[in-house]
């Protein structure tokens, strides 16, 4: 009887212990190293348009001599714009421009989610899973894509038209749940509005981008509810003598 | 991670701004007063906490800060609480303010080091039993010393560790990459001292993974350091792995004899045999890096070897007794006189030259050479001046110009070429360089290719004399091997001319740097040996009788050249070319196996260290010379390593003061003397022997013998295939 | 100053068992005598393949090894260690063979001249 009570008592105690918490370790779609494919790999060359080739003169104009790595980015994205998705031959190109060594462009390129380094479908559909969105009910929304297109997170629909992807914050949380779809932002979504996005979507239509809440932009929702007041003037809550 | 190519672009304007800076730091030197654990210290302004800490003598762990790189400050486990701060600061990356008072040891420094850790163990697996790190891993030691003393992480369905798949970086390194803590000293080492920008970081957060990306080797002559860095056991000697726990093995300090850089080592021995060869730090030659060839060639120390005397018994070699050996040695010996010569290769230690030297001499024979060749005319060796690196390597640090002639000093001396890219991208320095274009993992200015341009630098009228004459401390490496050309002797002596124009009035600044090719060749010279070993073969009537091969394996002479009546005695360690020529055969013992002095080519002695015995009835080298004397009936008076020494002492004192640089002078009288060969410059362009990676590897009969190196070169071939590779930086 | 003031000092040792070399002299001579007289009855108790005379000489030549001893302590210690070793022979503690070892000379000598160790391999 003695024993069972100390049983039960050290086991209440146990549980009290703060335990750090493990989950499954959770990795993104995406591959962290190359891997030679059909469609990336370095037979399959790429070169900047001439149109394109203008726009990176424009863009490393923007930069000082010696700082000209700044216009990676830019350059990495105009390349991404050209070629629907980022080979590996189209980061080699970036780095002869920068005249930088190739681990330099694959460490960016690989950083940011917004450089798709598979081949990717016509409209790309970033989902925010980020706490406030998530909160609001982003499940909700990568459940209508679920259903409606059938693919899974990192996946492309079979006709080449849609990706999906979850992606970090973007940056738009008072709209909570948000998705991104190529350069547009559709905000304070429900699992309809993400329907009718992509059923017009389908339909090669553009879907109206920006809030579906009948908000302008980042407004409350209804009317003020802090900083009703007019601001107060210089010298506020300081004390008088100064 | 690569300040390098901005440094190099922002040159001008950095540079200015830098000479403003440092004339203002040093007309007011003011120090700064901290306090690290209550103990006053005062440091220059800029200095970290974590200098500001070691200067009283305080630890602070530390996973991805390291002296020589980069600061980088990732790791986190370097955070102290400051007082007055909020939030504890990393120690590595921040630089001390007035007054601070740091504090090491207090409740917020332990917990926040304890959190540090434990996130890191987090996702470090625990394998430490099946780990090559362990027992000298720094996340072992530091979560002894500065973790939690007990676990929250609770994983009974094992699904929670990240994993992370392993890459192929060579033959050498060994990656485990899931046990990798992101520290990225590895990263940064590849981009800044070895200047091979291959490893980077990929992905981000939990994901994050180094690595190079592509499927590409990590091949550099300098790749064996990345271990040593690695705090962790994420990247482990491969030819080393599941062989020892370092407390089980036996430390000998010893030097290394793979190239004429005389590297510190320390060699890791159990029950007789070489396990593995680790750097030790010294700052004026090595720092703490070490070749891939100095580092890994050691199984090389075990295969081919000599164990036993050898006599050639109707056309083959047959094993003998020393007794045997000695006696028909002696005979041919005394037989010949005069009429011997001898040839030294570039692994012979001090000891045995000078024991080789007084035993031809008391035969009264003068031929003694070396198997380097070096011009004979005017001056030739007789002033030191001409065959050492003068300005030492710690030279290359102040020079503001360094002038390569016709020399690789990346594949010929890597540490000399890891100094130089160090000066490159810290200092400022600029590099030309008169040879075949080459990869030397820095930018140069490209000269020319051939002697003609020695000539206009000379007469001054080559655009780059202007450049040269500009630079406060100019430095000219002229490779050696240069000097083996029929016009060797020109070279040198235009050389020469050069350096005696650009050093005056640089107040004992000295010019001229000859960079040596083998461990053996400036004792060598220092004890008087001649250079010119073709020349046995040019008194055509009178070919020597008697050809004693001291570990010469270069085939500088073929047994075709020597008549059939030659009687050929190779004394070495490695059944390589000098070996298979002779008729005798008498087995040395190798670096690790001797106590012996070897000279580098700065002209430092140092000495190597026994760290196992020879194997087999091999001696050491001096010793057999020594009884071979005694059998021939002209007794050496020497009996002991000290006797020896010496010796040694009254032909060449500088080579028993250890590990100090004689200074070479009489530089002016040098040239003067070597002035009528000027004129005799060839046409053709120079040529270096060591060009690519491939040809690094195996250069002497050590590491022809070496399985490791094999494998490093069939790498290298494997590599060039790869569509990744890139021609213009491996 | 301090050097010229440190006299030289006899350093007084504790001695083993004897004051002076004359003691010490009658010790050896005692343990002489002692092992003489034994001698016969060790031969015939361990049937040892050796005549009296033959181990008396052998006694003698053990002594004489040590005639030029002049220090009192060294002395002393080989007396005790003489004694020691009568003492085992008397008791039977040692057997024949452990007293043969005496005789036994055959042992390889070390290498001294250059030459042999070199053939040796000795260091």
């Amino acid at each position: 009887m003695l024993s069972h009570l100390r049983r039960t008592i050290s086991s209440k105690f146990l549980t009290n212990i703060r335990a750090l918490r493990t989950t499954p370790a959770v990795t993104s779609d995406n591959l962290f190293v190359h891997r030679d494919s059909a469609e990336d790999n370095l037979d399959v060359k790429f070169k900047f348009t001439d149109e394109n080739l203008k726009r990176v003169d424009a863009i490393l104009a923007c930069y000082p001599e010696g700082h000209k790595r700044g216009a990676m980015i830019p350059i990495l994205d105009l390349a991404q714009r050209q070629h629907g998705w980022l080979p590996i031959s189209a980061m080699h190109e970036v780095a002869n421009i920068l005249k930088l060594p190739k681990m330099r462009v694959y460490e960016v390129a690989t950083f940011y989610t917004m450089f798709i380094r598979k081949p990717a479908g016509k409209y790309r559909i970033g989902v925010c899973g980020t706490t406030p969105c998530w909160l609001c009910g982003s499940d909700d929304i990568m459940n209508v894509i679920r259903k409606k297109l059938n693919i899974e997170i990192g996946e492309t629909t079979a006709d080449k038209k849609f990706s999906f992807y979850e992606v970090e914050c973007l940056g738009a949380c008072a709209n909570a749940p948000m998705i991104q779809i190529n350069d547009d932002y559709y905000e304070d979504l429900t699992a309809a509005d993400m329907e009718e996005i992509i059923d017009k979507l389908q339909k090669d239509e553009k879907p109206a981008p920006g809030p579906r809440s009948g908000r302008f932009a980042a407004e409350p929702k209804d009317a003020l509810t802090s900083l009703t007041e007019p601001p107060p003037g210089p010298g506020f809550g300081c004390r008088q003598d100064l | 991670m690569l300040r390098t190519p901005l440094h190099r672009a922002l040159l001008p304007c950095v540079r200015e701004a830098l000479s403003v800076s440092r004339a203002s730091a040093s007309t007011a030197p003011e120090k700064i007063e901290v306090f690290i654990d209550d103990k006053r210290v005062l440091v220059e302004p800029g200095t970290t906490v974590l200098q500001a800490a070691a200067l009283v003598g305080v630890e602070i762990p530390r996973f991805c800060y390291h002296e020589r790189l980069a600061v980088a400050g990732n790791c986190r486990m370097c955070l102290v609480e400051v007082e007055k701060s909020p939030k504890p600061v990393a120690a590595c990356a921040m630089p001390v303010m007035k007054g601070w008072r740091v504090k090491t040891n207090s409740e917020m420094t332990k917990k926040a080091r304890e959190g540090v850790m434990e996130f890191l163990l987090v996702n470090h697996p625990l394998d430490c039993p099946i780990c090559d790190q362990g027992g000298e891993c720094d996340l072992q030691d530091q979560s002894m010393a500065f973790g939690s003393d007990r676990s929250r992480f609770t994983d009974i369905d094992h699904s929670g560790k990240r994993a992370v798949e392993d890459k192929d970086i060579g033959p050498l390194v060994k990656t485990i990459m899931t046990r990798c803590i992101h520290c990225t000293r590895c990263i940064r080492f590849a981009s800044e001292v070895a200047g091979i920008d291959d490893l980077g970081t990929t992905g981000r957060g939990n994901d994050m993974q180094v690595g190079t990306y592509v499927e590409k080797m990590f091949l550099s002559e300098l790749s064996g350091n990345i271990i040593d860095l690695c705090p962790v056991g994420a990247l482990t000697s491969k030819p080393y792995s599941f062989t020892a726990r370092p407390w089980e093995t036996r430390k000998t300090e010893s030097v290394d004899v793979h190239d004429a850089i005389g590297s510190n080592i320390v060699v890791s021995t159990r029950t007789g045999e070489v396990l593995r060869i680790l750097p030790r730090v010294n700052e004026e030659v090595n720092e703490e890096w070490l070749s891939d060839k100095s580092r890994f060639a050691y199984d090389g120390l075990r295969r081919q070897r000599l164990i036993s005397p050898m006599l050639k018994v109707g056309g083959q070699l047959a094993p003998v007794d020393w007794e045997d050996a000695l006696v028909s040695c002696a005979r041919a010996l005394v037989e010949a006189g005069p009429h011997s010569a001898a040839i030294v290769g570039g692994l012979a230690d001090a000891e045995s030259l000078i024991a080789l030297k007084d035993l031809f001499n008391r035969l009264g024979s003068e031929q003694l050479f070396t198997e380097e060749q070096f011009p004979v005319d005017g001056a030739a060796t007789d002033l030191r001046s001409s065959y050492i690196l003068n300005n030492k390597i710690t030279g290359v640090e102040e020079a503001d110009l360094i002038l390569l002639v016709g020399t690789n000093p990346r594949f010929e001396a890597p540490l000399l070429n890891a100094r130089i890219r160090k000066s490159y991208v810290h200092n400022e320095l600029d590099i030309a360089l008169i040879g075949p274009q080459l990869n030397l993992t820095y930018d140069y200015t490209h000269v020319g290719e051939g002697p003609d341009v020695l000539k206009q630098l000379v007469s001054e009228s080559h655009p780059f004399a202007r450049k040269l004459k500009a630079a406060k401390k100019p430095m000219i490496i002229l490779g050696a091997q240069q000097l083996k050309r029929p016009d060797g002797a020109a070279i040198l002596a235009s050389v020469q001319q050069i350096s005696q124009k650009l050093g005056k009035n640089k107040d004992g600044w000295k010019v001229l740097n000859v960079l040596q090719q083998t461990a053996s060749q400036v004792a060598a010279l220092d004890l008087g040996y001649k250079t010119n070993a073709r020349s046995i073969l040019e008194n055509g009537s009178n070919p020597p009788k008697v050809l004693f091969l001291l570990g010469a394996d270069e085939g500088v002479i073929q047994r075709s050249d020597l008549p059939a009546s030659t009687y050929v005695i190779y004394q070495g360690h490695h059944g390589d070319v000098g070996a298979s020529m002779a008729d005798a055969v008498l087995p040395g013992a190798t670096y690790t196996e001797k106590q012996g002095t070897y000279v580098n080519t700065e002209g430092r002695a140092q000495q190597t260290l026994v760290a196992v015995t020879p194997p087999g009835m091999a001696r050491e080298d001096w010793k057999i010379i020594r009884a071979l004397s005694e059998v021939s009936g002209y007794k050496l008076d020497f009996d002991t390593l000290a006797e020896v020494r010496l010796r040694l002492e009254q032909v060449a004192p500088n080579l028993v003061k250890y590990d100090e640089v004689e200074e070479a002078n009489f530089f002016k009288e040098a040239s003067e003397l070597n002035k009528d060969a000027s004129a005799k410059l060839g046409n053709e362009s120079f040529d270096v022997k060591l060009k690519n990676l491939e040809d690094f590897y195996m250069t002497n009969s050590i590491s022809r013998a070496s399985e490791t190196m094999a494998k490093c070169v069939q790498a290298v071939m494997k590599q060039k295939q790869s569509k990744y590779y890139e021609a213009q930086s491996a | 100053m301090t050097s010229k003031l440190a006299k030289p000092v006899v350093r007084q040792v504790k001695p083993l068992l004897s004051l002076d070399k004359e003691e010490a002299r009658k010790r050896a001579l005692n343990l002489y005598k002692a092992w003489y007289r034994q001698i016969p009855y060790i031969v015939r108790d361990s049937y040892l393949p050796k005549s009296v005379e033959q181990c008396r000489a052998k006694l003698r030549e053990e002594f004489e090894k040590h005639r030029n001893l002049t220090d009192i302590r060294v002395i002393d210690m080989l007396v005790i260690k003489g004694q020691m070793e009568l003492k085992s022979c008397a008791n039977k503690w040692s057997q024949s063979c452990h007293i043969m070892n005496f005789f036994k000379e055959s042992y390889e000598q070390k290498p001294k001249d250059f030459l042999s160790k070199f053939m040796d391999g000795r260091p």
